[in-house]
């Protein structure tokens, strides 16, 4: 009995288990309220409102991970922004693929800013996001005038966007997962993914083995920035506009999937796999609520409350808190 | 500690800025210098400057508050409401609006306090709740409200905007409790060293939720003032408001890591960003670049603060 009790609780307590409960749960009171949902062809076909937001959670996870009050609150705005640049590119004459590129180039060299003001001036991620939140949605919306820019139609470019393989969504199959499973690799088998984790639990005794603190967080930040980059991409594909107001709200969805995943806000604990299944909780809560034709302003109002509602539990179960 | 020295050069740089800054707009702007141009200036930025002021306190706890602007949304639909179906004395409906705001702010504060949580992720959380709250109040209709009364609008005597004689006084009230009384030096002792305020007996959940409810409180205030300018309310109203707040506290030499501020500090960042505001309308750059502008700035005034944290020898908490 005590070996049983011993080794059923890590699964019983573990994010994951509670996570995959909470999914099976949320498919059978969707399938009585609202049986037309919950299909297989339609269950397959909502993921692509979650890809873009999947990878800006990714980048938010392993920031957080590190530890020392890390968070990007830009990756929405990073997102505009770089969307518009990409825009701009196609208007400018550059054949999309290219443009595409430049769209990641340029994520990367705003995540490469945050990066530098909190790794290396030091301000507060918490802070220092907050500014560029402002900064590059209010860039985003100088520089495009205000106005949508269309017009990616050549070259295949829409099918990562809106193509399906199989009924499975392109940008599911072609972005997301290889995202998940590349990061999910470098955290498992490289020391990338340990020194995260040592990071986060502390930045002293990282670098007494010989880590450095300050380049890692850099670095995650261009990853980050670089993420966004991508999910314009997909975005610019899949709507054939850039909005300068694209990735608006997106930074709460982000933090909200990587905390509810089990990340400790407070960083050194989490696992990329919390965080993908609490992706889906957000885009089968997301869906069911569209569904049933709750309007998108509650919805992030039912996921400001799912993300307070997420840490309070965090703090709750590990006995501990901001101090 | 910061050295003093150092600490006078951060208190008077604010002013030396907004010096600067009328001179230099004095100068490219021929509109700029005139008694109403700056009478306007007062009037739209007396509610700024009275959240700013509670804005302060918070801060200086080592706490935020980003939920302001929505909470100002909410409180100004529930102004209009009042005004227009209840027929309420306008007394009536400034106790009403400023004692909901009291307790939408204490709700914020619990949820900090006693959730444990970061300041800013609650508080983040809290934007879109009441933002969602105030979608649902306005249900697809703009709330229109008759003008409520004139000294909480554009009024002025002689030149002197009255709301302006209002958030000074709110200012002077503010800065002789951080000053004089237990509530204020409780707060510099909890954003200083949260434990240690702890141990020394100090209320320190009491404190953040009071430090909300003030905050709360005010919002309220500048929405029945906002109310009485405008006259009416949108799905968006107060939108982006909470970037002006922050930016004038932390222009205004506030430490972002809490336990270091003044009022007289906010004060010139205040004017500081409202007289950047009117810079731009006046010169006729786009509005958009409001927010570039006090996005930068924000991220100036943090980045040197840190700096000189640094160079005084002093390791910066995250």
């Amino acid at each position: 009995m005590t070996s049983l009790s011993v080794s059923a609780r890590p699964i019983l307590t573990d994010r994951r288990t509670m996570l995959a409960l909470l999914l099976v749960g949320m498919l059978v009171v969707f399938s009585q309220i609202s049986p037309a949902l919950v299909r297989p062809t339609l269950l397959v076909d909502i993921t692509k409102f979650g890809v873009v937001v999947g990878l800006l959670a990714l980048g938010q996870t392993l920031i957080i991970l590190s530890g020392r009050g890390g968070i990007d609150l830009s990756v929405g705005s990073a997102l505009s922004l770089s969307g518009i640049v990409m825009g701009l590119a196609v208007s400018a004459g550059v054949p999309v693929w290219p443009a595409a590129g430049i769209a990641i180039v340029t994520g990367v060299l705003l995540g490469a800013f945050n990066g530098f003001l909190i790794a290396v001036v030091g301000i507060p991620a918490l802070i220092g996001t907050v500014g560029t939140l402002f900064l590059y949605g209010s860039l985003a919306l100088v520089i495009s005038g205000g106005r949508a820019i269309s017009g990616y139609g050549e070259a295949g470019f829409p099918f990562i966007g809106q193509g399906t393989v199989l009924n499975v969504p392109a940008q599911l199959l072609l972005v997301l997962l290889p995202a998940y499973a590349v990061v999910g690799w470098l955290m498992a088998r490289t020391r990338f993914g340990r020194t995260i984790y040592e990071v986060g639990n502390g930045d002293r005794a990282a670098r007494l083995v010989g880590r450095s603190p300050r380049a890692l967080r850099f670095w995650l930040f261009c990853i980050s920035g670089g993420l966004a980059g991508l999910g314009a991409v997909v975005t610019n594909s899949w709507l054939q506009t850039a909005r300068p107001a694209a990735g608006s709200g997106f930074e709460l969805q982000a933090v909200t999937i990587a905390v509810l995943g089990g990340t400790h806000i407070f960083g050194g604990r989490g696992r990329l796999s919390g965080t993908f299944l609490a992706l889906f909780v957000v885009i089968l809560l997301n869906a069911g609520l569209q569904f049933n034709g709750v309007d998108q302003v509650w919805q992030s109002g039912v996921l400001g409350l799912l993300l307070i509602g997420s840490v309070v539990l965090n703090n709750l179960l590990s006995g501990e808190g901001d101090e | 500690m910061v050295n003093a020295r150092l600490e006078r050069i951060r208190r008077l740089a604010i002013w030396v800025l907004l010096a600067a800054q009328l001179v230099a707009f004095s100068f490219l702007l021929p509109n700029f210098l005139t008694a109403g141009n700056l009478g306007n200036v007062i009037v739209n930025s007396a509610g700024l400057a009275i959240v700013a002021a509670a804005m302060t306190f918070v801060i200086i706890l080592g706490c935020i508050d980003v939920s302001v602007g929505s909470m100002l949304g909410v409180l100004a639909w529930l102004t209009g409401w009042l005004t227009t179906t209840q027929d309420m004395p306008v007394v009536a409906v400034l106790g009403i609006v400023v004692a909901t705001g009291a307790l939408m702010g204490s709700l914020n504060g619990s949820i900090v306090a006693k959730g444990r949580m970061t300041a800013i992720i609650a508080t983040l959380g809290m934007l879109f709740v009441w933002r969602s709250v105030l979608y649902g109040l306005w249900g697809g209709r703009d709330l229109f409200a008759p003008p409520l009364v004139p000294w909480l609008g554009g009024m002025r005597i002689g030149v002197v905007p009255v709301v302006g004689l209002i958030a000074l006084a709110v200012f002077a009230v503010l800065a002789s409790v951080a000053k004089r009384r237990r509530f204020g030096r409780d707060i510099y002792a909890v954003g200083n060293d949260r434990q240690a305020a702890r141990l020394n007996g100090i209320p320190v959940d009491r404190r953040i939720i009071g430090a909300f409810a003030l905050l709360g409180a005010l919002v309220g205030l500048a929405a029945v003032m906002q109310m009485a300018r405008v006259g009416v309310v949108q799905a968006f109203t107060g939108r982006d408001f909470e970037l002006g707040v922050i930016a004038a506290v932390l222009i205004g030499g506030t430490s972002i890591t809490g336990g270091r501020g003044s009022l007289s500090g906010t004060l010139g960042g205040v004017l500081f960003v409202a007289v950047l505001q009117n810079g731009i309308v006046l010169s006729g750059v786009p509005p958009l670049w409001n927010g570039v502008a006090l996005g930068a700035f924000v991220l100036i005034a943090v980045g040197s603060d840190v700096l000189l944290e640094r160079r005084s020898g002093q390791e910066v908490p995250a």
